[in-house]
């Protein structure tokens, strides 16, 4: 009786897993994917905004807190500046990182650092809304509607996936509001996302 | 005829025939002991400047010399990326590379300890106020914000043991600004379709077996990947060499069987087919080019590849005194057997003579070249027409007393040279109005003159282009800008690094230029790391500071002991030198940038300069270094340029020398000058009318061009002169004598035209840009100062 019981549970469990399997591509292409995404996110030009972020660090007894601004410019300029606790600046331009810090500063080529270029090419892929470039680099999935979305980008390349576990971009339209990036050691960074400047009017449907 | 004075003239001659031969035997026995080089030093300057003297050690026999680029091309990325990582691991267990680099990183591991064990004495960030409370807490913080980044995955394991940070900023100042990209753990090319590899050869430069053995080991140990269907691109300058002197090799060897071959063609259809002849008229030819390899070999103690291809063409130039003598060479009406030889050196040997000579005063400008590669031309030609003319004028006459007995098809070939020299006199005045063209074309149109060193390369231009696409994968730029200080110890080459360095940092912060690489940043001077060494505190006050500067932050004092423990180690450490250095993974990239000295020479640092995004801007790099002595500016490319520049100016200064003293020669044997201008019309328009076409089609002419055009006043001068000979024999006839041109002479002069044309020719087909440039010119040039002689200087009408 039991058996017969649990073998029944069991054959519905899979008959359900099977329509749910069959019928998520087409719920994900009547609700919100990828290309969609990108597609509003590309409207996007130019932006600025301020930003605050939270780091949790294991080794750490305290959470490390930091504020600055970001801004972005189509296609491929995306500058984040920190101000608190202290003055660092991270511009990227086209494949030329440069770093700031204090008096000091240095540029690279950024595909030299595949390291720091896992974060760099997601953010500066979400905010440009370039759907190849974030192909090449990750295994993206969106969750969520145009109003309230998720993206989150998992790093195709082993070595790579072996220190980022994988980011997190939550939004809203054409707005990114939160950036979380899960590093594979247990560590994690929160960046809470403010916008400035309301995007040019030609560009995007702001309003709700 | 006296019995006696008979004897003596017997031995004369055979007295002549024995030295002769005693010089053949010695110049085939230092022929066959000499060194044959194909590296372009040949064409460097033997009296550098100061930067060209940097330059010079860098190319002959610094590291960029020896540097072997490695491309994998084709396949999957993960097989190209798994043959980068295997072939370096073979290429570094061969024992022939002083360093492989590959992107893998794993591979620093030893490199990573040995700094991190040396940080107190090799980061620039160490001075007294570093470990201050207030230096504690700005360096500690800079650190923490690290944290929880991909930056920060190094940094979180070393931290409690250097909280300050200090490995990062070593490697910051180490790593380089142009780096590859990085994929799957290797470097590949910008666009990622190919792993790249950067071999440095144990072997020397300037060795060209050693390095030829270098890449068979690169291409033996990338076999099995090549049958996967992956592909090995090659380059670096060891590789350059390596195929030029195979190519100039095959190159010289092809030429000289075309060249023979087509020799003897025209030497049959001449003379019939006589053996006897045929060895005879190539008896010059042989002597020549060996007087030439030995008087080269003596002088310079080797020859250079391209000499030697170039000496292929005094087959056709010395092929001309034997054609002269065995056509001209004919016994007088009732002179009897063996009269033709006294005959000819009464009549024809004085012309001959006198074309030597002007042929030798154009090629001996060439020997006053501060550039060995020309001097070595200039000398291989003199050498070689002295000992074809001396050849035909010592050994011809016992040889062949009567010249030739062949006609074969000369006598067609004389009566349609008759033919020709009547009617081209019709043609004079097209022919002037084209030199007038031609020349109006060349002074309208801009300069031709812009030929660069690149001209000289033999090795093609793919391989110059595959060369340039490895080299900006890689990063590494060999037309860059470089910072060369000097000093004369290893201390004070280091000191003066840095003194540079400081200048530098100025010009990178203010955005001059993008960074620079100095070996001091490697290797700091004794100086230095003492200054660093003394303001490392005692643990008591480090303790101290410590304290206070972590007081409520998130990284507490207690946790970083190892940091105080590692501080007062460095206390104790000695002071690293070129030699404590020895051994470990930073030897090679210092020895990259540092070249020791010895007595006579003074240690050299190179600091090369990466530029700003407008390149970089040598004025206000100059003024920024300007008052710090031992210490130059070079751009390698404008030096490269400059020395070409010098190079051209200076060949052309002396191919203007040589014209003249072409000039002085035929007045002062002609003591007339309308003989002189007579023979000079033809040859400055044939030189006009080439320069004007090759101007006109935009070819970009350069110093070889420039030998071309010299050897075309040379050889068609001899032509020029025939024409004025055969003119002032008729002059000097007695009036309303029927004006009877000599056919024969005519035949001689065509078929000596014929066969240089056809060896000029066959260098115009030449794959080595260096003869390509000589047959271009040459070839069409002494066709025309033929055909131009004939038509301005006509023979008057009988």
């Amino acid at each position: 009786m039991l058996r017969t019981d649990r073998r029944a549970v069991l054959a519905r469990f899979a008959a359900l897993s099977v329509v749910a399997m069959l019928s998520l591509p087409l719920r994900a292409q009547a609700a919100f994917d990828l290309p969609q995404l990108t597609q509003l996110l590309s409207r996007v030009k130019n932006s600025e905004a301020v930003f605050t972020e939270k780091r949790m660090v294991s080794i750490l007894a305290q959470t490390l807190m930091s504020s600055g601004r970001l801004s972005f410019a189509a296609p491929d300029t995306f500058v984040r500046e920190t101000l608190k606790p202290h003055h660092e600046k991270v511009a990227v331009v086209g494949n030329n990182v440069t770093m700031s810090s204090g008096s000091r500063s240095r540029t690279v080529p950024l595909d030299s650092v595949p390291e720091a270029a896992v974060v760099v090419e997601a953010i500066r892929g979400t905010l440009t809304g370039n759907r190849e470039l974030l192909e090449r680099h990750f295994g993206a999935t969106v969750s969520g509607t145009p109003q309230r979305w998720m993206l989150e980008l998992v790093p195709i390349e082993p070595r790579l996936r072996e220190l980022v576990k994988s980011v997190q971009l939550a939004g809203q339209q054409s707005l990114v509001r939160e950036v979380t990036v899960a590093m594979a050691d247990g560590d994690r960074s929160v960046m809470t996302i403010e916008q400035v400047a309301s995007p040019k009017p030609a560009s995007a449907p702001a309003s709700n | 005829m006296l019995e006696p004075l008979k004897r003596a003239g017997a031995f004369a001659r055979r007295g002549v025939l024995a030295l002769w031969l005693a010089c053949v035997v010695a110049a085939i026995a230092i022929a066959a002991r000499t060194n044959y080089v194909a590296d372009l030093s040949a064409f460097l300057p033997s009296t550098p400047s100061a930067e060209q003297a940097v330059l010079l050690d860098q190319l002959r026999s610094g590291v960029a010399s020896r540097l072997v680029l490695i491309g994998i091309e084709g396949g999957s990325r993960e097989a190209r990326s798994a043959a980068s990582l295997r072939l370096a691991q073979a290429l570094r267990q061969s024992g022939a590379f002083d360093a492989v680099h590959n992107g893998d990183n794993s591979q620093f591991e030893a490199t990573g300890t040995f700094l991190f064990e040396h940080r107190y004495l090799l980061s620039p960030a160490v001075d007294a106020q570093r470990f201050t409370v207030e230096g504690l807490r700005e360096g500690i913080g800079e650190t923490i914000s690290l944290l929880g980044t991909p930056a920060g995955a190094m940094i979180k394991r070393v931290i409690l043991r250097d909280p300050t940070g200090e490995t990062m900023r070593m490697a910051e100042g180490m790593l380089p600004a142009q780096a590859p990209r990085s994929d799957g753990g290797v470097w590949v090319s910008r666009n990622a379709a190919r792993a790249v590899l950067v071999a440095t050869t144990r072997a020397d430069g300037a060795d060209i077996d050693g390095q030829e053995r270098s890449l068979q080991i690169v291409r033996d140990r990338f076999a099995p990947f090549a049958a996967q269907g992956l592909k090995l691109v090659l380059s670096g300058s060891g590789s350059f060499a390596v195929a030029s002197r195979a190519q100039i090799k095959t190159e010289v060897e092809r030429l000289a069987v075309a060249g023979g071959i087509a020799i003897i063609g025209i030497l049959l259809l001449s003379f019939g087919g006589s053996l006897r002849t045929l060895a005879c008229a190539m008896l010059p030819v042989a002597c020549g080019v060996l007087a030439g390899i030995a008087a080269v070999s003596l002088v310079f103690g080797n020859v250079h590849g391209i000499t030697l291809g170039f000496g292929t063409t005094l087959i056709g130039e010395a092929v001309d005194y034997a054609i002269y003598y065995l056509i001209q060479a004919r016994p007088l009406p009732g002179g009897g057997k063996g009269s033709g030889a006294r005959q000819w050196i009464n009549d024809n040997w004085p012309t001959v003579r006198l074309g030597l000579w002007t042929s030798i005063c154009g090629f001996a400008a060439l020997l006053f070249s501060g550039f060995p590669g020309l001097a070595q031309l200039g000398l291989f030609s003199v050498a070689g027409l002295v000992a074809a003319a001396l050849t035909t004028r010592g050994v011809f006459p016992m040889l062949a007393p009567d010249g030739a007995p062949g006609v074969g098809m000369r006598r067609r070939l004389g009566q349609w040279v008759g033919w020709c020299t009547a009617v081209l006199p019709r043609a004079r005045w097209p022919f002037a109005a084209l030199s007038l063209v031609a020349a109006i074309t060349l002074a309208w149109l801009p300069s031709p003159w812009r030929g660069n060193l690149a001209s000289l390369n033999p090795v093609g231009a793919e391989k110059i282009k595959l060369d340039e696409a490895l080299r900006n994968d890689i990063g590494a730029d060999d037309n860059g800008t470089i910072v060369a200080v000097s000093a004369r110890d290893e201390a004070g080459v280091l000191a003066q690094a840095e003194a540079a360095g400081v200048r530098l940092d100025r010009l990178a912060n203010a955005g001059v230029i993008s960074g620079y690489e100095s070996p001091a940043r490697i290797l700091p001077s004794p100086a230095m790391q003492k200054l660093r060494r003394d303001a490392l505190p005692d643990a008591a006050t480090l303790t101290a500071n410590l304290e206070q500067a972590t007081a409520g932050g998130p990284l507490p004092a207690q946790r970083l002991a190892a940091f105080v423990t590692d501080v007062q180690t460095a206390r104790q450490q000695p002071l690293l030198t070129v030699a404590s250095l020895k051994g470990t993974p930073l030897a090679p990239a210092l020895a990259a940038q540092l070249l020791p000295g010895n007595e006579t020479r003074p240690w050299r640092a190179l600091l090369r300069v990466q530029p700003g995004p407008q390149g970089v801007d040598m004025a206000k790099l100059r003024t920024a270094l300007a008052d710090l002595p031992g210490t130059q500016v070079v751009n390698i490319g404008d030096e490269l340029g400059g020395m070409y520049t010098r190079y051209l100016h200076e060949a052309t200064l002396q191919a203007l020398l040589g014209a003249l003293a072409v000039c002085v020669l035929l007045a002062l044997h002609l003591r007339s000058w309308k003989r002189l201008l007579r023979i000079a019309q033809p040859i400055v328009a044939a030189v006009l009318i080439v320069l004007a076409v090759m101007s006109a089609a935009g070819i970009a002419l350069g110093i070889l061009h420039l030998v071309g055009l010299l050897l075309t006043v040379a050889i068609g001068s001899n032509y020029a002169l025939f024409f004025d000979q055969i003119r002032s024999q008729q002059e000097a006839q007695p009036a309303g004598t029927p004006a009877a041109v000599d056919q024969d002479t005519l035949a001689s002069l065509a078929l000596a035209n014929l066969t240089s044309v056809v060896s000029f020719c066959l260098l115009a087909f030449s794959s080595i840009p260096a003869l390509f440039s000589v047959g271009q010119v040459v070839a069409p040039g002494i066709l025309l100062s033929l055909l131009l002689s004939a038509a301005f200087i006509p023979a008057p009408k009988g």
